[in-house]
């Protein structure tokens, strides 16, 4: 059988007197899920390595002779440390196994506090849990119980109660095998162990988060949730994460209309089960009382409140007397839906294709340059890794812990080019610290080591970038047969960003590895913009272009769409001039942003908390959000008010729901036709990049910029 | 004809009357509310006190366990964490809000099975009703029993 060879071998066991088929080394507490059986754990966690440290998980075991009988052991092993095995016979739920089980929750329960109803884990505690099923029903403790600190501040979102640490090393483990950031360890031993940061400095981790929910009691708890809600109190809806781009999906868990906490929810080709510390703790603004809830009307140096009706009236009067001179400029956290509708908007009712969604420095016209072929899932399994540019770890932290769990599970080569000290350095194979500004260089120099030809002199390189060359040679050694780039747009924000992105497409030409070559967006729906085309066609303005004819006045008309255009963009003398000298400007938003002072019209947008739409995330992903709470004040969709204008002014029939908008997109935009709403359940849908011809070579200058010391 | 009308009218009612004039001579089991109140039983489940230890703090520590048990999902409780400066209940936790919609109570006392402290109780005060809706909603305050008076040593 020459199909089963490639196949990882199987075992057949018996569990429960039920024969069953498993992956070889599969662990025992994994197989009795398959018949629909569980083993109670605490330790144990599917993506950390098994420690056997709880000993909550014991089941019978024992082995089939060659005569047919069966031997058993004479001791209980544990089910999360134990692999499967051929004749192994396990039992599950015997009067021992029992009578084990409760031994070991009374044990632990000795030194628990048992201080439930004040524990913001009650409720969805998996102690309370064991205990209920599997525990003893009554304590013969009567001593005095361990006293240790409650509520120690490990850092500003994690509170550790030292009492009731069941010493499980979940938290331990987390830091060292999933964020990789070492920063929880074990101190002392016995009854006193307990689980602390080094010499208790505070909790620094980008994923501090995490161990909050990976924590089996209520010793790790977050300081933001402590005691604001039961969790019989709230209501949990799925949600998705609009801090970064990797569009992780989340539990939104709200009380009375109210964001209360987000948790990580499962999704194994994005964020597995992990949610990063922003997306985590970030989403505060949803009840700020700086959200935009009315609409208001410039009237002189007053914004007045004011209704929707005369604000159309106003838009529609402004817009159709600018012309084909007014603008749009998008965020990253409106919905695909929003950006479509918006582009309608503009394209058909004011004739305008002013149209653009990015904000850095360079804004290259190629298409080739924005690719992204790589899935944050194929990662994992690719041997060489280059990750280029800025600190990874906060621009795409989900990402960073894929390409550290390929390090880790897999042993990629990780080179790591950053002008900071970053978190992927501590697992890389080499790691190229640049001076800021050399990135062409650099690029050159590895370009030159890799295929002995074109780009720049390596020892020149080496004195202008202060890389070693050793460490050029050593990393050009390992990317030549190919590797994959991860690397983010943020680099167009170098001066020489075109020229940064052009090196890095002719390395990864040079290397074979054109079809790995990624430049991942960096907020939540850049990518969904891009492949809705939201950017300026031949004869339209790009967004510099747009904000210097805002500037000097010769565009008549701005529409500001979930941007503050002061925090993203690097000139904000330029922004200010054109945001002053525009004659109306629209600015919609779900929260009050710096350039509100200088808006003509001020329209209140839903949050994604409170609209229908789908996201794109980073690797094309469209991703579904739903409704959880009610819009606040007068606030509506933006896809919505677009529609309702475009009624006004070219009596269009409008959309009345999210999944229309999306059929639209789909007709409109082949690449989404398989992302219409009924196949977003579950992981969402990748769509198809855009057909590209044979990525060519591009002239490059690899020279180095003057960087002023105050921008990185 | 003279004897049945007797036998079946007369009678009766002279039988009635018998009765009547036998009864009114026993104890009244009727009271004159609202001047006079009957004596409840000690097991009364009628209106609901948040009760306080004898050094006045409360008892209620905010954990919501009542709000979990209740069938009418009528309390509500935010809880808060205490300081030393600021201190409401011994520990860690109190209720910063505790509300409980009269209209939904259906006087079973889960919540006061459910409670872990002995905090909530319903107890005798039966006379709820008033004028207005919102009245209904009995907040922290109204619930809370008044402080023990310091006795004198
Ligand atoms: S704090 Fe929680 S996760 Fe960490 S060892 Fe203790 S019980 Fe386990
Ligand atoms: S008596 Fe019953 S219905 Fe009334 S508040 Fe308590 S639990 Fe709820
Ligand atoms: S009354 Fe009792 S059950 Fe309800 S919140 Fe207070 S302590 Fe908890
Ligand atoms: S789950 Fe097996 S020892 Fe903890």
């Amino acid at each position: 059988m020459a199909a089963a060879a490639n196949e990882p071998q199987s075992v057949i066991l018996t569990i429960n007197d039920i024969e069953i088929e498993v992956p070889r080394g599969e662990l025992i507490v994994e197989s009795v899920k398959r018949i629909g059986l569980e083993i109670p754990i605490f330790c144990y966690h599917s993506r950390m390595k098994p420690v056997g440290m709880c000993r909550m998980c014991l089941v019978d075991v024992g082995f089939k002779q060659p005569d047919g009988s069966v031997r058993m052991m004479p001791k209980p092993q544990a089910g999360c440390t134990l692999p499967a095995d051929n004749n192994m016979v396990v039992y599950t739920d015997t009067e021992k196994v029992r009578r084990d089980r409760k031994g070991v929750l009374e044990f632990l329960l000795i030194n628990h506090p048992l201080d439930c109803p004040i524990c913001d884990r009650g409720g969805e505690c998996p102690l309370q849990n064991n205990t209920i099923f599997y525990g003893p029903s009554t304590t013969r403790y009567v001593e005095i119980k361990r006293h240790l600190p409650k509520a120690f501040p490990l850092s500003k979102y994690v509170t550790l109660d030292l009492e009731r640490c069941i010493q499980c090393g979940r938290c331990v483990r987390f830091t060292e095998e999933i964020s990789g950031d070492s920063q929880l360890a074990f101190r002392f031993r016995g009854a006193m162990m307990q689980p602390s940061t080094f010499e208790l400095t505070d909790f620094e981790s980008r994923f501090s988060g995490n161990v909050i929910e990976i924590c089996p009691v209520g010793a790790l708890t977050s300081a933001e949730y402590r005691f604001r809600a039961r969790p019989w109190d709230l209501q949990t809806k799925p949600s998705i994460c609009l801090e970064c781009s990797n569009g992780c999906n989340t539990w939104f868990d709200y009380r009375v209309a109210s964001l209360v906490r987000i948790n990580g929810r499962t999704n194994e080709a994005v964020n597995e089960e992990w949610t990063c510390d922003k997306g985590k703790f970030g989403q505060n603004y949803l009840n700020s009382p700086d959200r935009l809830t009315e609409v208001f009307v410039r009237d002189g140096d007053k914004l007045i409140e004011s209704n929707w009706a005369t604000a159309f009236q106003q838009v529609s009067v402004a817009f159709q007397s600018a012309g084909s001179k007014c603008a749009a400029l998008v965020g990253g956290k409106a919905s695909n839906e929003d950006i479509f509708m918006l582009k309608r908007l503009f394209t058909e009712a004011f004739g305008s294709n002013n149209l653009d969604h990015r904000w850095t420095r360079c804004l290259p016209k190629s298409d080739a340059l924005y690719r992204v072929a790589t899935s944050i899932a194929d990662f994992e399994n690719e041997p060489v890794i280059f990750v280029f540019g800025n600190n990874i770890a906060e621009e795409q932290p989900i990402l960073f812990l894929r390409i550290r769990k390929a390090w880790f599970r897999n042993d990629a080569k990780v080179i790591v080019a950053c002008p900071e000290a970053c978190e992927a350095d501590t697992f890389a194979h080499t790691s190229l610290r640049y001076r800021p500004g050399t990135e062409a260089v650099l690029l050159g120099a590895i370009h030159r080591a890799a295929t002995g030809a074109g780009g720049v002199d390596i020892a020149e390189a080496s004195s202008i970038t202060g890389v070693g060359e050793e460490a050029i040679r050593r990393a050009a050694d390992a990317m030549k047969s190919g590797f994959a780039l991860a690397a983010s747009r943020s680099l167009l924000d170098l001066r020489n960003g075109e020229h940064v992105v052009g090196a890095l497409s002719n390395l990864t030409i040079a290397c074979n590895s054109s079809e790995k070559y990624n430049l991942f967006a960096t907020s939540a729906n850049e990518e969904g913009a891009r492949q809705i085309e939201f950017m300026p066609s031949a004869e339209g303005k790009n967004t510099r272009e747009i904000l210097e004819a805002c500037a000097s006045g010769e565009m008549k008309a701005l529409w500001l769409l979930e941007c503050d255009p002061l925090s993203l963009s690097h000139d904000n003398e330029l922004v200010t001039k054109a945001l002053e000298t525009v004659e109306f400007l629209v600015v919609q938003n779900h929260i009050k942003s710096e350039c509100v002072q200088f808006a003509s019209v001020l329209l209140p947008a839903c949050a994604f908390s409170e609209k229908d739409g789908t996201y794109t995330n980073l690797e094309r992903r469209v991703q579904r959000i739903k409704p959880i709470i009610a819009a606040k004040g007068s606030a509506k969709p933006a896809w919505k008010s677009f529609g309702e204008l475009l009624l006004r002014m070219k009596g269009d029939p409008p959309p009345f729901h999210a999944h229309e908008v999306m059929q639209l997109i789909a007709a409109s935009h082949q690449k989404f036709q398989s992302a219409i709403y009924e196949n977003l359940e579950g992981e969402g849908v990748v769509i198809p990049a855009n057909q590209s011809t044979e990525p060519q070579a591009v002239d490059v200058e690899y020279t180095a910029m003057e960087v002023p010391s105050n921008t990185p | 004809m003279i004897t049945e009308v007797g036998k079946d009218v007369v009678l009766p009612i002279l039988k009635g009357f018998l009765l009547t004039g036998k009864r009114l001579f026993r104890d009244k089991s009727t009271v004159m509310y609202p001047e006079q109140k009957r004596e409840s039983y000690p097991r009364t489940r009628w209106r609901h006190v948040l009760a306080r230890y004898e050094n006045g703090l409360e008892k209620c520590i905010g954990c919501s366990l009542c709000a979990g048990a209740c069938p009418a999902r009528c309390i509500y409780v935010e809880a808060a964490e205490n300081t030393n400066e600021e201190r409401y209940s011994p520990g860690e936790r109190y209720a910063m809000r505790y509300e409980i919609n009269m209209l939904r109570c259906i006087f079973c006392g889960f919540c006061q099975e459910a409670c872990p402290t002995g905090a909530i109780v319903l107890r005798s005060d039966f006379e709820l009703a008033d004028y207005q809706r919102e009245d209904f909603v009995y907040t922290k305050e109204m619930l809370l029993e008044p402080m023990p008076v310091q006795s004198e040593r």
